[in-house]
Formats: structure tokens, C-alpha cells, sequence
């Protein structure tokens, strides 16, 4: 409900920035992680090099590792095709980790990975079709309401950082990573999700072990 | 448009390259190994900068809108946010009734 809020925001970010619709689907189809959509969109706007673009979407995707090392213990039961798997895992976005850390615990064995593909697929349409329902929105609503729902794709990320950050880790790289990048962006807006991310990120890993060691 | 796709398609290599190397080291790797925490910081930070960034210095359509109406509804969402038990749902619909209020009042309608 609330990613389709992100997706719908996203479509018409794409919208209002002149990017293609049928690229903004394709990148939902087959990226299907919305913060590296987002970084996508801005960096091609900015006019960075297409190298770096693909850099920085594979950075902001890293989350993705921790999350299915965590989660496919749970989706592999005996005599389940390993390639299933694999499939399955393309549709593994924070929504549907979620649910599913929670979720596949209580299910048997066998019903877990059936769960999971029905709850990620679900999504995973939704989320298609609300990007292009955002897309088609931005053109036929008056610009204030435009606005609002361009101004939905990043707000998404605000909250759900600031509420859902638990470790210290976390919280640290948050605070560094929000005044790294708007600086950064005024010097060289081609490199700033990329520096920002690089720059706040390390500066945030050594403030908090500055201060275990302390 | 070739260049578009294939710029797309780069991207969706890239976020799949970490989904499927979670299934081959899963269970194999320690997760609280130097790499995964500054892995993970630099992850955090980049989002953080990249939603922080538009908000302060947007492109495209929400340029027209003042930053202090921006940072006005975003402080609103917020508060909403944690009001609410971190409702997300009601966050962000805050924060766009914001804007566009703030926006109409603004332009005068």
C-alpha cells in the first residue's frame, strides 16, 4: 500500500523529468528496488556517465545481500529445483522481506516459498501498474497536485529511514549520508549520490568505531 | 533509446548481481563482518543523501515549490509519522496534503 504511494510517486517524478514511460516501467519490471529507480532517474537527468549510474544503483542494491542470506534459510526445503530459487529472489524488495522474516517462521517448510512468490508477486505488479498510473496522473492533474505526489518518492525514504533505523550503525550513516549528499551535490551533482553515499558511509563506519574504541 | 534501455537493464543486472550472490554465499558468510557493516553504512548514507538532496535541491517539477514549504510538509510528515506509531500510510499522506495546502495558499486560490 504504501510502496504503491512510493511507485505512484515515482511514475510521476519520471513524468515530471522527461523520462520515458515505457523506461520507467522497464526499470520496474526489472529493477524493482526503489531507491536505485530513484538514484536512476536523477543520475540520468543530471547527465552522468552510464558507468557510474550502473555503479551507484549496484551500490544502493547492496542491502539486498544481507537481506537474502538472512531470509533463504527459511525458503529452501528438501527436493525444491535450486533455479526456483533463484527466480524467487529477483522479486525479494524490502515490502516482502518484511512480511516474510515475519511470516514464513509459522508456515511448513514446503508452503514457505509458494507464500513468499504470492505476497512478492503481488507486489511486484502492483507496483507496475501504479508506476504507470502515477506516470499518466502527472500529465492530467492540475501542477499542486503534482507536485505533491513527486514530493511522495522521497518523503517514503525520510520516514521510513527515520523510523525503522535501528542500530547505531544505521542511525549514523543516515545523518552523514543527509548532509554529505546535498553538499556534495553542489560541487558536482553528476557524482553526488555516488560520493555522498561513499564519503558519508566511511566517515559514519569510523565515527562509530572512533567511539567503541574510546 | 537503445542507450536508455541498455542503461536500464544495467541497472536491473546490477541490483539482481546482490540478490543472487546472497543465495550462493548464504550461510557461508559471517553477516557481521567488517565489509557488510561499511557495506551496509555506505548503503544508509546514500539513500539518506539522495532523498535529503531532493527534498533541499529538486529537479524537474518540484523545483517550483519553495524549500521552505518542502521542509515545512516534510516536518509535518514527520511528526504525523511518530504521532501516529510510525503509520507510514499516514505520514506520507500528511505530507502531501502539506504541500499542496501550503502550495494552494501560496498561489492563492
Amino acid at each position: 500500500m504504501v510502496l504503491a504511494a512510493g511507485y505512484l510517486g515515482f511514475g510521476a517524478l519520471a513524468n515530471g523529468s522527461d523520462f520515458p514511460l515505457w523506461a520507467a516501467l522497464l526499470s520496474t519490471v526489472t529493477i524493482f528496488a526503489l531507491p536505485g529507480q530513484l538514484a536512476m532517474l536523477e543520475m540520468s537527468i543530471a547527465g552522468s556517465v552510464p558507468i557510474m549510474i550502473v555503479i551507484t544503483v549496484a551500490l544502493t542494491a547492496a542491502r539486498f545481500l544481507p537481506m537474502t542470506v538472512a531470509l533463504l534459510p527459511m525458503l529452501r526445503s528438501p527436493g525444491r529445483p535450486t533455479w526456483q530459487i533463484y527466480v524467487a529472489v529477483h522479486l525479494l524488495a524490502m515490502t516482502g522481506w518484511a512480511a516474510s522474516m515475519r511470516r514464513c517462521p509459522e508456515l511448513p517448510l514446503e508452503q514457505r516459498l509458494p507464500w513468499f512468490v504470492g505476497f512478492a508477486l503481488t507486489n511486484w505488479v502492483a507496483c507496475v501498474v501504479f508506476t504507470a498510473v502515477g506516470y499518466g496522473l502527472a500529465e492530467s492533474l492540475p501542477p499542486l497536485v503534482r507536485q505533491g505526489l513527486v514530493f511522495v518518492g522521497p518523503l517514503y525514504f525520510v520516514l521510513i529511514l527515520t523510523g525503522e533505523t535501528r542500530t547505531r550503525h544505521g542511525v549514523v550513516a543516515l545523518a552523514c549520508g543527509a548532509v554529505a549528499g546535498p553538499l556534495i551535490h553542489l560541487a558536482a551533482p553528476q557524482w553526488s549520490v555516488m560520493l555522498g553515499g561513499l564519503i558519508g558511509g566511511t566517515l559514519a563506519w569510523g565515527l562509530v568505531r572512533a567511539k567503541k574504541r574510546a | 533509446m537503445l542507450e536508455l534501455a541498455l542503461l536500464v537493464v544495467g541497472c536491473a543486472l546490477a541490483t539482481y548481481l546482490w540478490r543472487g550472490l546472497g543465495m550462493l554465499v548464504s550461510g557461508r558468510v559471517s553477516m557481521d563482518s567488517k565489509f557488510f557493516i561499511w557495506a551496509g553504512c555506505v548503503a544508509y548514507a546514500m539513500i539518506a543523501g539522495l532523498a535529503v538532496r531532493i527534498l533541499l535541491l529538486p529537479t524537474g517539477t518540484l523545483a517550483a515549490t519553495p524549500l521552505p514549504e518542502r521542509l515545512a510538509a516534510c516536518v509535518i510528515a514527520l511528526v504525523v509519522y511518530f504521532v501516529f506509531r510510525r503509520n507510514l500510510f499516514v505520514g506520507i499522506a500528511a505530507g502531501f496534503v502539506a504541500l499542496v495546502t501550503l502550495d494552494a495558499i501560496r498561489s492563492g486560490f
